[in-house]
């Protein structure tokens, strides 16, 4: 090691007479290294804005032009196109996607997991599935919606499937992790009693881990929630994210863009308030 | 008095290290208690678990009840293990389900997958849990969660668990480990009482060499995995111990003379 070629010992530090403040930081390669990065991505930052090509932009009226659209997105919202119902109807059509891409993926990632959890089958088996869901995960949800649209058409049956498939990835790691953390004892203690692997699973690998797959399916609920509004956009799959696309794109009404998207913003935060409750509750009880 | 527990010519090897047990030989009575007693690392552990064969032994023959145990398609390997209780150092129960669940996670071994899987239990088999928490002391914490139990009441559930199993036998390893010495002793208690008025062969592995002397009816020192002494626990004298620990032994903490004369 490098770091440590020269040993300074405490007594040195403080019986040196001299008045040389005492450094915190050793100066090491990697504190060198960092320092350098820091250092080019500041100057970079700096060269980069004398480089911009600004188009005869005036910053200042480009600002003020873009907080008066905010200003009449969010602080005058109106209905033009559709209703309060209508927009209520499309939003439970948008959760209803999130819904039952989530349970889908669940009930899936649940049997994966076990397979991918290294204390439940072999090492190979573990490797085999954890590699295949992380490539999986490694390409968008919208990437995968638009592939199998390629065989199902644009539409919701696609935004299902494609969702479906990286909620599953997602959910493998977030299980198979939490089923790793279980105690090796515990198993031991009924497969010494005599017990099968799916008593086994069933009586103590899911009861232990519950809260876990609970929280992290909840959390992969939420991220489908935004999914489904851009896929209503993006794949045509319905629901309130179409109307956004409808509002932006072919009616120019930046009004009501901003109507939808306090209703997201409700349904997310009351998520978000449920999320919690629930957990409070599970923590409590569970 | 029969023999329960055959183990002849016993030897065990992890890959290429050297060996974990080497020609190991005895025999266990029915009702017997008998404690393993020798340094750590010793194979003391590695010996208990190739007896219901949560390890495999890589050599010799172990007999449970006229039984070969060493070739045990997996089915019956189940069956032999459904009447071989066992119970840990760390209890090893799930934590966040209750006493009574913890405790007839004992019979799953009997159930069927489908029974299992659902946690359906008849009303004879609740009854014999409620039962035997009731003779461990544990009545009135039936349904609290595992994990508010202290550890003494944890290992409580850990001996119910085994004894629901209605078994033959039960192996004990170093099950007062991490307790202290209150709870140390009623668990010991405990295990005194299950062997000699239930009839059930008791075999425990220990680190307390007094513990040992006082509860057994026959000691089997191990060291560096081989059997280095195999008699009654009052015919040990010091030498016998110090072969079991080596060298170092001469100070050990407890006095020999004492523990024979209690």
């Amino acid at each position: 090691m490098e770091a440590n070629e020269q040993v300074v010992t405490g007594e040195q530090l403080l019986n040196s007479k001299s008045t040389k403040r005492i450094k915190i930081k050793t100066l090491t390669k990697s504190t060198i290294v960092i320092r350098i990065t820091m250092f080019f991505l500041v100057l970079l930052t700096i060269i980069a804005f004398f480089n911009f090509d600004y188009k005869e932009l005036d910053i200042g009226e480009a600002m003020l032009a873009t907080f008066a659209n905010m200003k009449a997105m969010f602080l005058e919202p109106h209905f033009k196109h559709f209703t309060f119902t209508h927009a209520l109807h499309q939003v439970f059509v948008t959760l209803g996607l999130a819904f039952l891409t989530t349970l889908f993926g669940a009930i899936i990632a649940v049997f994966l997991g076990l397979l991918a959890a290294e204390n439940l089958t072999s090492k190979r088996v573990s490797a085999v599935i954890k590699g295949a869901v992380a490539f999986i995960r490694a390409v968008p949800t919208v990437l995968w919606v638009l592939i199998f649209a390629v065989a199902a058409g644009l539409g919701s049956v696609a935004a299902v499937i494609g969702m479906t498939f990286h909620s599953v990835s997602y959910l493998v790691k977030a299980y198979s992790e939490s089923f790793e953390e279980l105690d090796k004892g515990v198993i031991e203690a009924l497969q010494a009693s005599g017990a099968n692997f799916w008593q086994i699973i069933f009586q103590a690998v899911i009861p232990s881990s519950l809260t876990y797959m609970i929280s992290w399916t909840f959390l992969r609920f939420e991220i489908n929630f935004a999914v489904a509004i851009a896929m209503g956009a993006a794949a045509g799959a319905g629901g309130i994210g179409f109307d956004m696309f409808m509002a932006s794109n072919f009616y120019l009404d930046i009004r009501e863009i901003g109507t939808i998207t306090f209703f997201i913003l409700a349904v997310a935060i009351l998520l978000e308030v449920f999320a919690t409750k629930f957990k409070k509750k599970l923590k409590v009880n569970g | 008095m029969t023999a329960l527990l055959e183990v002849n010519h016993v030897s065990k090897q992890f890959g290429n290290d050297s060996k974990a047990l080497s020609d190991v030989n005895f025999t266990v009575n029915e009702g017997e208690f008998v404690s393993i007693i020798g340094p750590s690392g010793a194979g003391k552990s590695t010996l208990l678990r190739c007896i219901n064969r949560m390890i495999d032994a890589t050599g010799g023959e172990i007999t449970f009840d006229n039984m070969n145990v060493m070739n045990l398609k997996k089915k019956e390997l189940k069956m032999v293990r459904t009447r071989i209780g066992m119970i840990f150092q760390h209890y090893n129960l799930v934590n966040r389900l209750s006493v009574i669940e913890n405790t007839l996670h004992g019979i799953l071994g009997k159930k069927s997958t489908i029974a299992g899987v659902l946690g359906l239990y008849n009303q004879a088999e609740r009854e014999q849990a409620v039962r035997i928490l009731s003779m461990l002391g544990l009545g009135e914490h039936i349904y609290k969660r595992a994990d508010q139990l202290s550890g003494g009441q944890k290992q409580r559930v850990g001996i119910a668990r085994a004894l629901i199993q209605n078994p033959r036998m039960l192996l004990c390893d170093e099950p007062i480990a991490s307790l202290d010495p209150n709870s140390a002793k009623t668990i010991m208690d405990h295990l005194r009482t299950i062997s000699s008025q239930m009839g059930i062969t008791v075999i425990v592995n220990l680190h307390q060499v007094d513990v040992a002397l006082k509860y057994s009816d026959k000691i089997i020192g191990i060291n560096q995995g081989q059997v280095v002494f195999n008699g009654s626990s009052k015919d040990i004298t010091k030498e016998d111990i110090q072969r079991i620990y080596g060298s170092e032994a001469e100070d050990l903490i407890f006095d020999i003379g004492g523990i024979h004369a209690s």
